[in-house]
């Protein structure tokens, strides 16, 4: 049998058993879109997720006080050895830095006129704006002050701007923060939140200040900002040596982007595959389906079977018809799975994170086809083995 | 006890329209031994399945014991065919994976029979049918005599007064079939009404009421007075 | 036709095509199953979530300095404000009615030396400064020695409690009750070690070591307390404590509610919120698979359907009214899928215990309502997939299927 007879064969095969072909295709379809959609979600999820995080840009360390296993809890809290404005402002000098920013984080009261609001607190520093792509709906950011001396200037946040001076102009102002009085310069766009810190309701003032506020003698984290032309860990050395010579001993936690972002999309990855594994199973389910068919047809073409054999049909040749039908409806089915889940992408990703993956879906796509292989294999078998003489005799 | 008035039933066959039924007139009484006799396509199997409910007519009017039947809906006509209607068909239509028994037993089953009713009422038709022994037989370990007699133990196990048979000795040698005959007239002979569709002429001969079809209609319709009792022709 | 009849013709249908209706009964199977164990998953760690919780002790406060009027971001866990919470405000909470156990806290940072021992060993671990109710507390039991004695509670006293993990880095296998250690170049003598367990919701107490508040305090040169965490009685209003706490502080902060309590109960029914969400998404997800299980019932129905027209023929003939017909498909399908369900529950629980055996920690257990609800749903499933075969074969024309 040529192959073009062969597909011919089997494509008539298929379209004469237009619905349980259809249902067969169907099955299939539905593990397939649902591998799809999951693993799209997976994707779309992740890249949300880094690209919150990647945000800032990837070219960032950060430092925090404390050397301690126990993660991100460092800065929070009391030290005897603390990261000093002092440090921050060394490490400025560092090559292939571009900016560090001393962090401080807290919460109060501000005042302006007779409203007064509970708000989150930053002190930071010049350059913060670039450094954490922030923009400004107006006026301007904090100044490049002398650090250990700075104006008393502060920046409010969207929200915080809004409650305070609702349409009203804010620049120029004076905000009480703690008892001590701050001129207002510039407002922020509206940001949104990063991991559940709203940066809309937030005020930005120097960071001495900020210290000077909360009574602390150490920064929560320094960020640092370097160029492109080396690496995070060339840098992160750097950072290592220079402190180190200052403190005397490690009592400080260097984090680059680069490793953090590592943690998180192995997390993320992971994720991502799980919820594909998810629509595995339905894969599974379909696969089983195709295997009932084609038992079922082969009972049927028992009579047909046997007179094939009869008229010299081989075995192989006549297994061969049974898997390649087998696979052709898989991959009819991983077709259409994919198609609507495409669809399904295109339309629903206006508002959900769907990102849609050639690779991942050129697997699922091999999956159906091998799952149809291998569903085709034990009905294929059973139809070569037929006896001739046998399976002419007996009635459908 | 049936009349039919006017009925016509026609097929699309291959883009042909065939006239089974040609507006037939027909009249049947009770205790009746009817043959329709006739050619292939000549529309006997139709009024058969017309008279047993199995097929509407196109037009014209049927009264089964004088009730208008021809309209009413479809589980309605089943009732009926339940409660009234016994058929014997020419390849029997047994259930291959059942037993004799079991088989006998169907319709009592569709009617809600309890178990232990259906189980004496069961018996009883094997008995007049001679079929004891083979209660448990599936219809593959039977001879076709005997699975044909296992169909007519099905068709009069609930007491029907109408028994159609379509070709009831078509696929069965001669001495099966003159057994079959002989059952068959036997029960005619206790006050059940029997409608044979056959087209040997041998058999058609022995009824008390002999219907020649041909298109669709009743050419002939002979009322024999003598007709032979005896059950080897 | 009688129901049992019924059930009994269908299930001999079904027995005569053994082959099909095991592969279909397993492919129902298979999704039951897989509803079962990955809610399982979701639900274990629930669990897991609610005894870490709960083993913390139940009606918990923790009062932390620090506000934000913004709904729906989070709490202001940083805790530094312009005001901070001091031992004095915690002292004063005794005042409220309804409360057990205070325990205030200074968490920081610190170098500890095992100063007795020749071989110096240091690490930096987290210290925290608190008074003896921390213990009863945090629900944390003593393997060796006491726990700081209550003159803890007021006075600046160089003992120290230490996680299990640290003592074993610090003193190897050697006792280290009585002995002495360095804190940031402060002496303090070892009063008592941690019981093994310790792990507690991120918190490795193992690694951890407890000193007196006032201590803490001197060391670290700071009244700020980090948090403040409060035990009620058993049947004391949580709302109103709140208030009261509020109330209390505020009077003693020139009127400023600058405190944010979170109780431990709200944040382990939000948690628990979101676990319960996730099994159950994660349970409907699997559920597709029933879909897919579905399909392929309607499949094999019509398939029968096709197979038994002259069957159908007959039975309409002695009288099947079309109900009957389709009752007889549908309840074919019903059967399969039951059959499907039940073994696949059984193969879910079966696992379930395996794992249970393999994994005695991991509370892994199938929520209640998993089983019966993967088994409506593939009877849902086995119903609506069947009914429309069912029906074809209900409208079969008696002459035409005769004919077979």
């Amino acid at each position: 049998m040529s192959f073009k007879d062969a597909i011919w064969w089997i494509f008539k095969a298929v379209v004469a058993q237009r619905t349980r072909s259809a249902l067969s295709i169907l099955g299939i379809a539905i593990g397939i879109f649902s591998v799809v959609i999951l693993n799209s979600l997976g994707e779309g999820v992740r890249q949300f997720v880094l690209k919150e995080f990647t945000q800032f840009g990837t070219r960032i360390i950060a430092i925090t006080p404390g050397k301690t296993e126990t993660f991100g809890l460092g800065s929070l809290l009391a030290t005897k050895r603390p990261l000093s404005l002092a440090d921050a402002q060394d490490l400025k000098r560092l090559a292939f830095v571009e900016a560090v920013i001393p962090v401080t984080f807290g919460s109060g009261q501000v005042k302006s006129g007779r409203l007064s609001r509970y708000t989150n607190i930053a002190g930071v520093a010049a350059g913060m704006d670039k450094a954490w792509a922030m923009t400004l709906a107006s006026g301007s950011f904090l100044p490049d002050d002398n650090w250990k001396n700075p104006r008393p200037y502060v920046v409010l946040g969207h929200k915080i701007k809004h409650e305070l001076f609702a349409q009203g102009k804010a620049e120029g102002e004076w905000l009480h923060v703690g008892g001590r009085r701050f001129r207002i310069i510039g407002v922020t766009a509206p940001k949104g939140q990063f991991l559940g810190l709203d940066l809309d309701d937030i005020i930005f003032i120097p960071a001495q200040l900020g210290l000077q506020l909360f009574n602390r003698n150490s920064l929560m984290e320094v960020d640092i900002f370097y160029r492109e032309g080396t690496s995070s860990k060339a840098i992160s050395q750097q950072v290592h040596r220079r402190l180190m010579a200052r403190h005397g001993n490690e009592d400080f936690t260097i984090m680059t982007q680069d490793d953090m972002l590592a943690v998180l999309d192995r997390i993320l990855l992971i994720l991502k595959y799980a919820a594909g594994g998810l629509g595995v199973i339905s894969l599974l389910v379909g696969c089983v389906g195709i295997i009932t068919i084609l038992f079922i047809t082969v009972r049927e073409r028992t009579q047909e079977i046997g007179l094939l054999r009869a008229l010299g049909m081989s075995h192989q040749t006549l297994w061969w018809l049974f898997v390649s039908e087998s696979a052709l409806l898989s991959l009819l089915g991983g077709s259409c799975g994919i198609l609507a889940g495409g669809f399904v992408v295109v339309v629903v990703g206006f508002w959900v994170p769907l990102e849609w993956q050639w690779f991942e879906i050129g697997i699922a796509l091999s999956i159906a086809v091998i799952i149809g292989v291998l569903a085709g294999l034990w009905p294929a078998t059973q139809a070569a083995k037929l006896n001739p003489v046998l399976a002419l005799r007996q009635n459908p | 006890m049936i009349t039919l008035t006017q009925i016509c039933k026609t097929y699309a066959m291959g883009g042909e329209t065939i006239k089974a039924l040609d507006h037939v007139d027909l009249n049947i009484h009770k205790g009746d031994y009817i043959s329709v006799m006739g050619t292939s396509g000549s529309g006997k199997s139709t009024l058969l399945n017309v008279i047993g409910l199995l097929d509407r007519p196109d037009s014209g009017q049927y009264f089964l014991q004088q009730k208008n039947v021809a309209s009413l809906d479809d589980d309605t006509q089943a009732q009926i065919r339940r409660e009234t209607i016994g058929f014997v068909f020419q390849t029997f239509h047994l259930i291959p994976r059942l037993t004799a028994f079991e088989n006998i037993e169907l319709p009592l089953i569709l009617d809600k029979i309890p178990a232990t009713e259906r189980r004496s009422k069961v018996i009883k038709a094997l008995k007049q049918m001679g079929l004891e022994r083979y209660q448990s037989h599936r219809p593959n370990e039977m001879s076709g005599g005997q699975m044909q007699r296992v169909a007519i133990a099905r068709a009069i196990v609930n007491e029907p007064n109408i028994l159609l048979c379509d070709e009831p000795t078509g696929n069965l040698d001669s001495h099966s079939s003159a057994d079959v005959i002989a059952v068959l007239e036997a029960l005619n002979q206790q006050g059940i009404t029997l409608l044979v569709v056959t087209h040997d002429a041998k058999l058609g001969k022995r009824a008390t009421r002999s219907l020649w079809m041909d298109d669709g209609q009743i050419l002939k319709d002979e009322t024999q007075s003598g007709a032979l009792i005896s059950a080897h022709p | 036709m009688r129901t049992l009849d019924l059930i009994r013709f269908s299930f001999n249908t079904l027995l005569r095509h053994r082959l099909r209706t095991f592969l279909v009964a397993f492919s129902v199977a298979i999704g039951v199953t897989s509803v079962c164990l990955l809610t399982a998953l979701g639900e274990g760690a629930r669990r897991y979530v609610v005894t870490e919780f709960s083993s913390l002790g139940s009606h918990l406060l923790i009062v932390m300095s620090g506000r934000t009027e913004t709904t729906g971001g989070m709490p202001p866990i940083y805790g530094t404000t312009p005001r901070d919470l001091t031992v004095e405000d915690s002292s004063r909470l005794h005042r409220v009615a309804g409360i057990k156990n205070i325990a205030p806290v200074i968490a920081g940072t610190s170098l500890i030396e095992n100063s007795s021992s020749s071989i110096s060993r240091s690490r930096e671990v987290i210290v925290l400064g608190s008074t003896p109710a921390i213990f009863p507390i945090r629900g944390l039991t003593l393997g060796q020695g006491r726990q700081l004695p209550a003159m803890a509670n007021t006075k600046a006293t160089p003992l120290a409690v230490l996680g299990s993990k640290l003592k074993h880095e610090l003193f190897g296998s050697q006792a280290a009750v009585g002995q002495w250690i360095r804190v940031d170049g402060r002496k303090f003598r070892v009063e008592g070690v941690l019981a093994e367990r310790g792990q507690s919701l991120g918190l490795d107490l193992r690694d951890m070591v407890i000193i007196p508040v006032q201590s803490a305090s001197q060391l670290f040169n700071t009244q700020a307390l980090f948090r403040i965490l409060i035990e009620l009685d058993q049947y004391a209003s949580e709302d109103k404590i709140k208030l009261d706490i509020i109330k209390l502080i505020s009077e003693h902060h020139q009127g400023h509610n600058d405190i944010t309590i979170l109780s431990q109960d709200s944040i382990l029914s939000s948690l628990n919120e979101v676990l319960s969400l996730l099994t159950v998404s994660v349970g409907m997800i699997s559920a597709i698979s029933l879909l897919v299980a579905g399909v392929l019932i309607m499949n094999i129905s019509l398939i029968t359907v096709s197979q038994h027209r002259e069957e159908i023929g007959l039975l309409k003939a002695l009288g099947a009214s079309s109900n009957t017909i389709m009752a007889l498909f549908v309840s074919q399908a019903l059967w399969v899928a039951a059959m499907g369900a039940m073994f696949g529950v059984f193969l879910a629980y079966f696992i379930l215990y395996v794992a249970g055996l393999l994994f005695p920690d991991f509370p892994i257990q199938a929520p209640i309502w998993a089983a019966p609800a993967a088994v409506s749903v593939a009877m849902s499933c086995g119903l609506i997939f069947s009914w429309w075969p069912s029906k074809q074969a209900a409208l079969l024309a008696p002459v035409i299927a005769l004919r077979g």
